[in-house]
């Protein structure tokens, strides 16, 4: 749950980020977040991973209010937080697998974990078979879903994307809009980030409109696209056995499922 | 993740770092070693003066020179004063012949000095030993100031006198030593620092997505200080190593009282480590000071058209 209680932000030098904006995102809600440049999307967003910090009223997020987290307990809140840019903001020098396994390695997982929980996360985002690859060697829909799997690698709470879409030809976005519809059926809060108006008429859902750093609109809207069907949870996240794919990831055994834990 | 584990993360990252920028590591170790070395040099070439100043203290003695023709009642005179101060041990007397024999001994090459200085070129005289456990400075000095009226005397030496020369010119090489080791230690100290900013900048990108998936700033910055550290610790084994180099070669090479005095004893190896100790803290103090928190970048910090345009 993300609460925003007349919520202001501004900036040195006057400038408002955000103006007054009070509303509610329940657990496992995909909201979309829409207007035109400037008008606050990528501040309500800083707000919500404490990027930023408001100037007036507080935030929750799953009942903590982040506007007074103490600064050393910030990375814990980014840990239940997954974030996904317009610019991927994937490390050239380093391989999809290192740019996937950072958290993993920062709460300390050995590098066999590692490699399991990457290549599992990798799966999920249908990038496994590219782990060692480098980021140049992709696609933009295929570095995109890397980010998305960086995100979502401690199986956060809650999923944001500021313009996930907006360096993409309209076939990759929408693979991507699937791919977080995905993610939002397993119980994921998703809030997407985009002044792409047609995205939204495509799924439809609840949509968020900031003009000027007000919230002008809260409303919600049918959708034209079918969603997808969520995956079972019976499903094997690995073969029992090491497949190719897995052994070209450096997996030659299974390793234990879930060693991060959901939420960390 | 333990602390032990993060030490072997942050160790190996700090290589990498190392060898990925090992141009402008290889010049902060340098500069550490440089500045050690000198530092080291220093502190080598005072320990063995304040040595030999000691030794040389333990074994001083005071000389006092007769006038030419001063008969063995005077001498006598003199004798019995001076053992009876407390600062004086034993007493010899050296006699014009014995005070001859030993200058041709010590310096053959200027045998020819003494002719044509009659029977007695060179005067009579008492060696006294100082006896260092009761000397009272003060009284020592008044009674050998009294001597040197009496008309019977002509000279007295007291080795004190140029020993403290020695321990004065000792004093001042420690202390130039000291603003010198200061001076370069601190350019060595900031040369790290600068080099750590730069390192932290190159990997901002990596920086900002370190503190965007939740990493602590304990985590984000071990890998610069331990960095910082290695360079530091490097440079001071280097400077070791190349102090103990110098002081083989020198005694190997090098010939003459100059070397065999200044160079006879190498650092202890306490001493050693105290410098590699010292090249560590200068690292580390310089990869400390360089990562304030401004200095590491903020996660948003990258703007959205991509990390390649700005790496």
């Amino acid at each position: 749950m993300i609460e925003f209680y007349q919520v202001t932000k501004r900036y040195p030098g006057g400038q408002l980020g955000l103006d007054d904006v009070s509303l509610q995102i329940p657990k496992g809600e995909l909201v979309f977040l829409t207007g035109p440049s400037g008008a606050g999307k990528t501040t309500f967003l800083k707000l919500i991973y404490r990027e930023e910090m408001a100037s007036e009223g507080y935030i929750l997020v799953n009942g903590r209010n982040v506007s007074n987290l103490p600064e050393r307990k910030v990375p814990y809140l980014r840990r239940t937080i997954g974030v996904v840019f317009q610019s991927f903001r994937l490390i050239p020098r380093k391989t999809v697998f290192e740019n996937v396994s950072y958290l993993p390695r920062v709460l300390g997982l050995d590098a066999k974990q590692q490699r399991k929980v990457a290549y599992d996360t990798l799966r999920r985002v249908g990038l496994a078979h590219r782990m060692n690859a480098f980021p140049m060697q992709l696609s933009g829909g295929e570095q995109q879903r890397v980010a998305i799997a960086r995100a979502l690698i401690n199986r956060p709470d809650i999923l944001l994307a500021d313009e996930p879409t907006g360096n993409l030809d309209p076939e990759l976005s929408e693979e991507i809009l699937r791919l977080f519809l995905e993610i939002n059926l397993e119980g994921t809060t998703v809030i997407f980030a985009t002044h792409d108006r047609g995205l939204i008429r495509r799924v439809g859902r609840r949509v968020l409109t900031l003009e000027d750093a007000k919230l002008r609109r809260d409303e919600h809207l049918p959708g034209e696209m079918v969603p997808p069907a969520p995956r079972r949870r019976s499903e094997p996240e690995a073969p029992p056995d090491a497949s190719p794919e897995m052994e070209s990831a450096g997996l030659s055994e299974p390793v234990d499922a879930d060693p991060i834990g959901a939420g960390a | 993740m333990t602390f032990l584990q993060a030490l072997l993360y942050f160790t190996r990252e700090a290589s990498v770092n190392l060898i990925r920028g090992w141009k402008v590591s290889l010049l902060a170790i340098l500069t550490i070693t440089l500045s050690l070395f000198l530092t080291g040099s220093f502190f080598l070439v005072s320990s063995n003066l304040s040595q030999l100043t000691k030794t040389w203290r333990g074994e001083s003695k005071v000389v006092v020179y007769f006038a030419p023709g001063t008969d063995s009642a005077a001498r006598d005179r003199v004798r019995g004063e001076i053992a009876a101060a407390a600062w004086s041990g034993e007493v010899s007397e050296v006699s014009p012949e014995q005070a001859a024999t030993r200058f041709r001994s010590a310096f053959p090459s200027l045998e020819d000095l003494l002719e044509g200085w009659g029977d007695e070129p060179l005067p009579a005289s008492l060696e006294i030993q100082v006896d260092w456990s009761t000397v009272d400075g003060e009284a020592m000095r008044a009674d050998l100031e009294t001597l040197r009226t009496d008309p019977v005397v002509d000279m007295v030496d007291d080795d004190r006198d140029w020993l403290a020369q020695l321990e004065t010119a000792v004093l001042l090489l420690r202390g130039l030593a000291l603003v010198l080791g200061g001076v370069l230690l601190l350019t060595a100290v900031f040369t790290i620092a600068s080099i750590i900013r730069l390192t932290a900048y190159l990997y901002h990108d990596e920086i900002a997505v370190q503190r965007l998936v939740g990493a602590t700033e304990f985590f984000i910055r071990g890998p610069f200080y331990i960095e910082g550290l290695l360079q530091g610790l490097l440079g001071g084994t280097l400077a070791a190593a190349s102090l103990a180099l110098g002081h083989w070669l020198a005694l190997r090479r090098g010939d003459g009282l100059l070397v065999s005095v200044l160079l006879e004893r190498f650092l202890v190896p306490s001493q050693l480590l105290l410098l590699v100790t010292l090249g560590g803290l200068a690292g580390l103090f310089g990869a400390v000071a360089s990562l304030r928190k401004e200095s590491l970048g903020r996660t948003a910090e990258v703007p959205d058209g991509g990390w390649e345009e700005e790496v």
